[in-house]
């Protein structure tokens, strides 16, 4: 009986479904209040036990990194919770700025020896089919 | 008279009341969501050597791409290429690693490992269907030359990505 309690939690571990999302897909960048900013807005649902901290970035065509701001670079999104944020680009970089992405940030102690990180980008160039 | 207008009255109050229809809205986004239903484990069947192969003794990791509308995303997965976490090793390791789909929600995403593309340790499959995608990943690491692996713990990440296209 104890086998099978242990390899019923075995699979239900293993199987626990865990997810990463962000919306919209093709987020627009807009003037913002601050003179000479655009910003666009994004929310991002973590759904992931083994992730806390999502990294943003923002990256060209050619996934060079493009400066932006943001309240900040590391976001914390609980497990279960939702969290919409702003980044904002330059003026000069607008049209550079294509892809904005979060990250999830793995914990190094984590038990899993095949750990999966997660990466998600929207496209502020796109245009819906 | 006043009771039985008071009485009227509340009798269409109610039949009209009853006549509201309550509109339920709502839309469908396009998005992506990445969800890691299995992490995976490396079996160690030799001594030089660490795969999430079954018949290796491991488990492959599984990671399920869920799209809401077809044509929007590409889905990336990267299989490893070093360890996260690893003893010293100071011998080379050799890494080979796939990914093809799995289960899938729609029979026409059966289609999406033929139109796979691949190069280096990526692989990249254009999401044409709106559904859910299963993606089985293999990951093997050989030491040396037969040489035996350190006692140790072994991580080794890898990277799933969502692209808007």
């Amino acid at each position: 009986m104890r086998i099978l309690y242990f390899i019923l939690s075995a699979i239900l571990t293993t199987n626990s479904v865990a997810a990463h999302e962000m919306t919209p897909t093709y987020p627009n960048l807009v003037p913002s209040y601050v003179d000479g900013l655009f910003s666009a807005k994004l929310t991002m649902f973590n759904a992931r036990k083994d992730v806390d901290y999502y990294e943003i970035g923002v990256f060209d065509t050619a996934w060079e990194p493009v400066p932006f701001a943001s309240s900040s670079k590391i976001l914390k999104v609980p497990y279960g919770s939702k969290k919409t944020f702003e980044v904002f680009v330059r003026r000069e970089d607008r049209s550079r700025a294509v892809f904005i992405c979060s990250l999830s940030k793995l914990r190094t102690n984590e038990s899993a020896q095949a750990i999966i990180s997660s990466k998600i980008c929207s496209r502020t160039d796109g245009e819906l089919p | 008279m006043g009771k039985k207008s008071i009485i009227a009255a509340s009798i269409l109050l109610a039949s009209a009341a009853s006549a509201e229809e309550t509109v339920i809205e709502g839309n469908v986004q396009s998005k992506c969501i990445i969800n890691t239903d299995v992490a995976g484990v490396y079996g160690n069947p030799s001594p030089d050597k660490l795969s999430t192969l079954g018949t290796d003794g491991g488990v492959k990791p599984v990671i399920r791409f869920d799209v809401a509308i077809a044509n929007y995303y590409l889905a990336r997965i990267i299989t490893p290429t070093s360890f996260s976490t690893a003893p010293s090793l100071p011998d080379v390791v050799n890494w080979t690693g796939s990914v093809a789909t799995g289960e899938v929600s729609d029979a026409g995403m059966s289609a999406y490992d033929a139109a796979k593309v691949t190069y280096d340790a990526t692989s990249e499959f254009d999401l044409t269907i709106a559904g859910s995608t299963w993606f089985d990943v293999t990951s093997t690491a050989e030491y040396g030359y037969g040489r035996a692996f350190p006692g140790g713990t072994y991580r080794a990440v890898v990277q799933a990505e969502c692209i808007a296209q």
